[in-house]
């Protein structure tokens, strides 16, 4: 009973981790814009996301080394380097944008500016870092995410055509006035969105940080194949209460309170206030892990002491660094910076280190000398493989597309 | 440990802990000498550290890197761990003795402790 207990506690935690301020915004803003005829990203996205977390997962219980570890060991150290140098700064991006996010979350719950909810967010999530066992931090946020099924009630509560849906999802056709490089820009902005490059980090890390051993292989297989899923079905009933109601009124999304809307127009104030209480814990869930995450990459790259199961004083670098980063992403959010444009370039970016991140994953993932018997089987690698060359063409393509459509305008 | 031992890639860029498996650092560098002038060159001390670690990244930023981490630490030349005190080389590299017998290699977290992190409260404190 406990190891059930244990195994869907992991896939709460998975789920809240998966959906974050960029899902919430670039599902709804795709949603409303392209309609249906992304949700083929988000399959995309949800399968490789999971392969390489389990991997990564698994390479971390066995052998209790995280991603940043073995992109040192097999990239060395100048492309190392760059890749920590890239990852960080897209983890702090996307960690202004967290913050912007429950902020603004809290703004139309409360109608006081968001600006003056930063503060003390960061507070708490420093408060958090410092304080909270590791466990404890991840299911309290896991468990309230949950609130966020309201998205998904919701799309039957707006009485779908479930035949059109089916049609217009596997018949993806342009909506009238878009052209096809602002399709494969927002193709690429959702990729970047929900295969996040800290979600596989921070899954590595939060491995090590539960003192999981090979016997919990279970565990890591759960929330990364369970968790997953069905974070992306959140992900797509978000898309889809967009597509029923902002886009036949032609609603562009440029605020958190239009991802809302179709729900309160749905489900009323029980909805709004479910809603609201999901998109704050799923917010707040991606506020440590990218806070967390940013500080993890550099501490791994340099083999300090590092982590939450540590005291503070026995990792001071690690928690020096948590500490300038969380200032520094206040001060940038304080400078009133467009929270849904900070959103899409961290995604952005994110989307161009993945190969970077991803190939030594899969590296280790086939040495004998790590894992013994635990190596990839076939099917993984075969999967694997295509992932990455779908990664690295992501990545090649990212540039050009961004200059072509002017970041999707 | 008669197998040959590929030291670019099994040494190289590894995890060093400490006796009791304190994470001291990364294996930045390492230092060949030649014994005599015939010989082969013998591999001597792991160097660890950012002045190694600047030395590693080579060319103009490598320089920088170097030149900035020797005024932050006020001295010059990176740390040496001789071969001797190398218990076990796998996955990580383990030393023989615990992380006191390196006070130079644990200066940077000795200092943010005592400057930064042990004036905050709850910093001795474990959250498990």
């Amino acid at each position: 009973m406990k190891k059930v207990l244990s195994l869907a506690l992991g896939v709460f935690t998975a789920i809240g981790g998966f959906i974050d301020i960029g899902d919430l915004v670039t599902d709804a803003l795709i949603g409303a814009r392209f309609g249906l005829a992304l949700v083929w990203v988000t399959v995309v996205a949800v399968i490789g996301v999971a392969l390489y977390s389990e991997m990564a997962g698994r390479v971390a219980v066995v052998t209790r080394r995280t991603v940043f570890d073995l992109i040192r060991e097999r990239m060395g150290a100048r492309v190392g380097l760059a890749t920590v140098v890239v990852s960080y700064l897209v983890n702090a991006i996307a960690l202004v944008a967290e913050l912007c996010g429950i902020a603004l979350a809290i703004e139309l719950l409360t109608d006081v500016h968001y600006l003056l909810w930063v503060p003390p967010v960061a507070f708490l999530a420093w408060l958090v870092v410092w304080r909270v066992p590791f466990a404890h931090m991840e299911r309290a946020y896991g468990l309230a995410g949950v609130a966020l099924f309201v998205f998904v009630v919701a799309v039957w509560h707006l009485g779908p055509d479930w035949g059109r849906m089916a049609h217009d999802v596997t018949h993806p056709e342009l909506p009238y006035g878009e052209g096809l490089p602002t399709y494969f820009f927002y193709a690429l902005v959702m990729l970047g969105a929900q295969m996040t490059p800290y979600e596989v980090f921070f899954f590595s890390s939060a491995a090590v940080e539960h003192h999981w051993r090979a016997k919990n292989l279970t565990e890591v297989r759960m929330n990364c194949w369970v968790g997953y899923p069905i974070g992306g079905i959140l992900a797509i009933g978000i898309q889809v209460v967009a597509y029923q109601v902002l886009q036949p009124a032609g609603i562009q999304v440029e605020h958190l309170s239009q991802t809302v809307l179709p729900v309160v127009l749905a489900l009323g104030k029980v909805g709004f206030a479910l809603a609201i209480l999901g998109i704050v814990a799923a917010v707040f869930g991606s506020t440590l892990e990218t806070l967390l995450s940013s500080s993890y990459t550099v501490a791994h790259h340099f083999g300090w002491t590092w982590g939450k199961a540590a005291r503070p004083a026995d990792a001071s670098r690690f928690h020096t660094l948590v500490l300038i980063t969380l200032l520094a992403a206040v001060a940038v959010a304080l400078t009133t910076v467009n929270p849904i444009t900070i959103t899409i370039y961290a995604v952005y970016l994110g989307a161009a280190v993945l190969p970077v991140t991803y190939l030594p994953i899969l590296v280790i993932a086939n040495d004998r000398r790590y894992l013994g018997e635990r190596v990839n089987g076939r099917l993984a690698n075969a999967v694997g493989f295509v992932y990455l060359l779908i990664v690295l063409a992501g990545a090649l393509a990212a540039l050009p597309l961004l200059i072509a459509t002017k970041a999707g305008l | 440990m008669t197998d040959l031992l590929d030291a670019g890639l099994e040494l190289l860029d590894r995890q060093v802990l400490d006796s009791r498996g304190t994470p001291l650092g990364k294996v930045d560098d390492l230092l060949f000498t030649e014994a005599d002038a015939n010989g082969p060159p013998a591999l001597t001390a792991l160097l660890i550290g950012q002045r190694a670690f600047g030395a590693r990244l080579g060319g103009r930023l490598g320089q920088w890197w170097t030149r900035l981490a020797e005024r932050l630490s006020g001295r010059q030349g990176p740390f040496e761990v001789p071969v001797a005190a190398i218990d076990e080389i796998g996955t990580v590299v383990r030393l023989s003795s615990p992380a006191e017998a390196f006070p130079r290699l644990t200066a940077p977290e000795r200092w943010l402790r005592r400057n930064v992190v042990s004036r905050l409260p709850g910093a001795f404190r474990e959250s498990d």
